[in-house]
């Protein structure tokens, strides 16, 4: 059974694989530590364990969670995208006055939020290009950029998988799967 | 990505020996994470082999951000990778296949038709 927990403050979860997400974490909680008192939004890791993000929103699901920027409010909704960049910087003290903008509304919609979305869409589009490996291929029209950096890097062709750091010393798989007393 | 029935049934370092070594049946295992991109597009597709395979073929995951001893034990290079076992043994292995039902659905059923 799972277990809700109810977080005090915010949670912004960032995808720990990706180095342009590690380094934009890394600078939230810093500014959040920049609050008197105590910071206002709590930044975590999304982690390896379904389970355990359950725990923090039944409806979260941890493949979601990777795919886009997701902060976890105290009341048990969620903000993803564009949203969930405004609902931190609105945490932030350094960046509040700039938060503000996304709610100014003109003739039902709100156009800087708009923009803050499509600036979102763009940078999350263009992490695979910016170095991280787990973040798949980019849509189409970055793909000659894509290509452009597999060149510089020796790559002739774009990889359908994420090259992990696991790598064995001495192949013994068979040996192992082929103990006599599990055949 | 809603949350569904789930026909991929995870295995872990407890539980690898008795599901997937000790199977006398055809055992598919997808070394994943959860944080690799190419194993969220392969998810969707690979549920649904899984599912049409129903009891003729078992489907597993192992997630490699947890279970990195097997990973090691495997020589998991990269994310996603299936790994075919019969009785114990590894009979096939494709790394990072495109993400499409055709491509998986021979990924994991032509080791096992070659044995046969």
């Amino acid at each position: 059974m799972i277990r809700k927990q109810t977080p005090s403050k915010p949670i912004l979860l960032f995808n720990d694989e990706c180095a342009v997400c590690r380094v934009i974490a890394r600078w939230v909680e810093k500014s959040a530590e920049c609050q008197p008192g105590r910071s206002s939004i709590t930044v975590r890791p999304i982690g390896s364990d379904p389970q355990i993000l359950r725990t923090l929103n039944p409806g979260l699901d941890i493949w979601d969670a990777y795919a886009n920027i997701h902060v976890l409010m105290p009341d048990g909704s969620m903000k993803t995208n564009g949203e969930a960049i405004a609902e931190t910087l609105r945490r932030l003290p350094n960046t509040r006055w700039l938060a503000r903008s996304f709610n100014v509304r003109l003739f039902g919609r709100r156009p800087f939020q708009a923009m803050l979305n499509v600036a979102y869409t763009v940078l999350a589009d263009l992490r695979p290009l910016l170095g991280c490996e787990s973040c798949g291929t980019p849509p189409p029209w970055l793909r000659p950029f894509h290509w452009i950096t597999q060149r510089i890097k020796g790559r002739l062709n774009a990889r359908n998988h994420t090259v992990t750091t696991t790598r064995l010393t001495t192949r013994h798989a068979l040996t192992l799967t082929g103990r006599s007393d599990v055949i | 990505m809603p949350i569904a029935a789930d026909f991929v049934k995870s295995v872990t370092g407890e539980t690898f020996d008795s599901l997937v070594l000790a199977s006398l049946n055809p055992v598919a295992v997808e070394f994943m994470s959860y944080g690799c991109e190419h194993c969220r597009l392969l998810e969707p597709v690979l549920q649904k082999v899984a599912k049409s395979l129903g009891s003729r073929e078992e489907v597993l995951r192992v997630n490699t951000a947890i279970d990195k001893e097997l990973a090691n034990r495997y020589e998991i290079e990269g994310t996603p990778t299936l790994v075919m076992f019969f009785k114990g043994i590894e009979v096939g292995r494709v790394v990072g296949p495109d993400p499409s039902v055709q491509v998986l659905w021979n990924a994991v059923t032509r080791p096992f038709e070659e044995l046969a």
